[in-house]
């Protein structure tokens, strides 16, 4: 039987329930296409199931529903699996099993999480802002993981008096910071008028980035492993080399 | 706004110092811009593989100094430029408000005395943090034979330091860097660390260093071997109490009779980074790594060296074996040790386990058992063919995304 849920926790934890005692269960929360003869059933969040599945699984794990959170926002096509099997391995368990990494499950997930978590590492280095006219400041991102609000309280530490927008233009979502609340809103496209200095700002970075470059020792492979070219979309030293 | 062309040439005459970390400090945001992000941060990669972190650049590039290697040395013939305090301020801030940078490295000729180039980089980092309110991270480079009042002013404003020792050798910086002395580099170093530990033993309010200080050497640019480089580095570590020593394969940019003509290999600066990894982390000693006189193998990493130098130690068994001696284990890495030892309390770990938890076992197995099993091969002869062709594709390679995390993290090192 195949679940289909639609990728939030509480219709996770429902499907948990409905799926938990199914053997061949498969969990998804994108449309697939249906083999034949397979069935399915699109579970619908059930505030109540859910709050009962969580608080079961936090007197197991009380940590397990950060798990949860960073492994929903993966976006990897197995996510689904490798959640599911997860917390089933916790539920049976009956404690946490995080360290149990001999677990293929467990082994699963800690990858599945690391990336995510590798990811926002990474955008801390990768988000590059834009300097709008009035002052506030605005970045386009296409992460692989559903990450753009765990970037904020990085940047809200370090810029405490700039607002800034990290607009997820992949999923058409942005977390705001507004100079005092963050928050995260649907956003499909954003017109922004930029500062009279940003093009020259732009310019000497790009200065900057070719002139500290050693051209004798050349090691594209490496750089594109560090800095994967699927993140130079919205890079201003990149920009010339992406065709 | 300081113009392209005097920010191409201050920072190509600052592109050769290896050091980018902005690691090491927490430093608080204090109402204006910036913070410490204590895992350092990666914001950029270069063609040439290296990783953007600071804002690396000098001052000044005008140098009445003759080091040998040195395109800014006072004899050069190459196009000079001096930025001012105030350039330099507004070039981080904007870099940093817009993402670009982690902070600020910022090193200068010897222009006009040393004093007189102490006293630039001590006005401008002193503006930074008063003036423009930054708290980013800020690496300044101390001025040999300046005042040492200067260089205790600038540690009160900087995350980190550094005085690089350049040449392994007294008689080699005699040669190559006449006007610079092993004293007007070491002492400095001592003088601050001294004044860093009164100042954390005092419980001053403030910083002082909080990243510490670090080194670099260029290798390849005079005869020292790879035993007496590993040596000096040790002391450093365990004497002037550095965090890092950074390690430059030599470029010649300049022609004289008394440089080679040709650089370094990479790939002895690369062995150079996995030997002093050995030493930080591994718990390894220069004289286990190479001999005094003696050259780290360009095929096989130290680690895998010193375990066939050392098959007395080997096989280990995954299960029992202390943490300090999984670590000596060839392709074990502290990651990898450290999960072994989380999941052996849970089960007996056969080889399968291991490949489950990702541990790599193309070198280790043949010095480890699993649960007394042993998959590797005993052969002397055949063992290094096997560790020195693994080596050569893995070196090209290199991108196992979590090594790359650890990576990032370190700039350019060795992670074994
Ligand atoms: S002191 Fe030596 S290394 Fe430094 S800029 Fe002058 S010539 Fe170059």
């Amino acid at each position: 039987m195949i679940y289909f849920y639609d990728g939030t926790k509480q219709s996770f934890l429902t499907a948990l329930l409905a799926a938990y005692s199914d053997g061949e269960a498969v969990l998804s929360s994108r449309s697939a296409q249906l083999g034949l003869g397979e069935q399915s059933v699109f579970v619908h969040a059930d505030p109540v199931r859910a709050e009962k599945a969580e608080k079961r699984l936090l007197r197991y794990d009380p940590k397990c529903m950060e798990d949860l959170d960073l492994l929903l926002r993966s976006g990897a096509d197995d996510r689904d699996k490798v959640a599911l099997d997860y917390f089933r391995l916790i539920a049976a368990r009956k404690c946490p099993v995080r360290a149990m990494l001999a677990e293929d499950a467990v082994a699963a997930a800690e990858d599945c999480i690391r990336r995510v978590q590798f990811e926002v590492h990474r955008f801390h280095g990768f988000v590059r802002f834009l300097e709008s006219a009035s002052g506030a400041l605005y970045a386009p991102i296409a992460p692989d993981n559903d990450i753009c609000d765990l970037l904020v309280p990085h940047f809200r530490a370090r810029l405490p008096r700039f607002p800034f927008v990290i607009h997820d233009v992949k999923r058409k979502r942005a977390a705001v910071y507004d100079g005092e609340h963050t928050f995260l809103a649907p956003l499909d496209r954003a017109e922004v008028a930029l500062s009279a200095d940003e093009g020259a700002w732009q310019a000497l970075w790009k200065k900057y980035y070719k002139s500290v470059n050693i051209p004798s020792r050349e090691r594209l492979k490496q750089m594109r492993g560090y800095m994967p070219v699927r993140y130079w979309k919205f890079m201003p030293e990149k920009f010339g080399d992406l065709c | 706004m300081i113009s392209e062309e005097k920010l191409q040439i201050l920072t190509e005459s600052a592109k050769y110092d290896v050091s980018c970390s902005s690691s090491g400090s927490k430093r608080k945001n204090e109402g204006g811009i910036g913070n410490g992000y204590a895992a350092g941060c990666c914001h950029s990669f270069t063609p040439d593989g290296r990783c953007i972190s600071l804002l690396k650049i000098l001052l000044s590039n005008d140098c009445i100094f003759r080091c040998k290697y040195c395109m800014s040395r006072a004899d050069a013939d190459v196009p000079r430029a001096t930025a001012t305090p105030e350039e330099i301020c507004t070039l981080v801030m904007d870099f940093y408000k817009r993402n670009y940078i982690e902070g600020l490295f910022l090193s200068s000729a010897v222009v006009k005395s040393p004093d007189y180039a102490m006293e630039q980089l001590v006005r401008t980092v002193k503006l930074l943090r008063t003036e423009y309110g930054f708290h980013g991270y800020i690496h300044v480079k101390g001025i040999p034979h300046a005042d040492p009042l200067l260089a205790r002013e600038a540690a009160q404003y900087a995350d980190r330091m550094s005085y690089n020792i350049e040449l392994p050798s007294e008689a080699s910086l005699k040669l190559l860097a006449p006007q610079k002395s092993k004293e007007s580099l070491l002492l400095p170093m001592k003088q601050l660390q001294r004044e860093a530990l009164a100042f954390r033993a005092e419980k001053r309010r403030g910083y002082f260093l909080p990243a510490g200080q670090t080194t670099q050497m260029i290798v390849g640019a005079s005869p020292e071997p790879d035993g007496q480089i590993l040596r000096l580095t040790q002391s450093l570590y365990r004497a002037n109490g550095l965090k890092r020593v950074y390690y430059s394969s030599y470029v010649p940019v300049v022609h004289d009779r008394l440089l080679p003509a040709v650089g370094a290999k990479p790939m002895r600066e690369h062995r150079l980074y996995q030997a002093d990894w050995l030493l930080r982390f591994y718990g390894f000693t220069a004289e286990e790594i190479v001999e005094d006189d003696g050259n780290l193998s360009l095929e096989l990493d130290p680690k895998c060296a010193w375990a066939l130098r050392n098959p007395q130690f080997f096989p280990v068994e995954v299960n029992r074996a202390p943490l300090e001696m999984l670590l000596r284990v060839p392709g074990i890495g502290a990651r990898s040790a450290q999960k072994i030892l989380s999941a052996r309390r849970y089960a007996r770990l056969g080889f399968a386990d291991l490949q489950k938890m990702r541990v790599v076992l193309k070198r280790a197995r043949h010095f480890l058992t699993a649960d007394g099993k042993f998959f590797g091969t005993e052969n002397p002869a055949a063992l290094r063919g096997l560790l020195t062709a693994g080596e050569a594709r893995e070196n090209a390679v290199q991108l196992d995304l979590f090594r790359e995390l650890e990576a990032a993290r370190t700039a350019r090192t060795g992670e074994l």
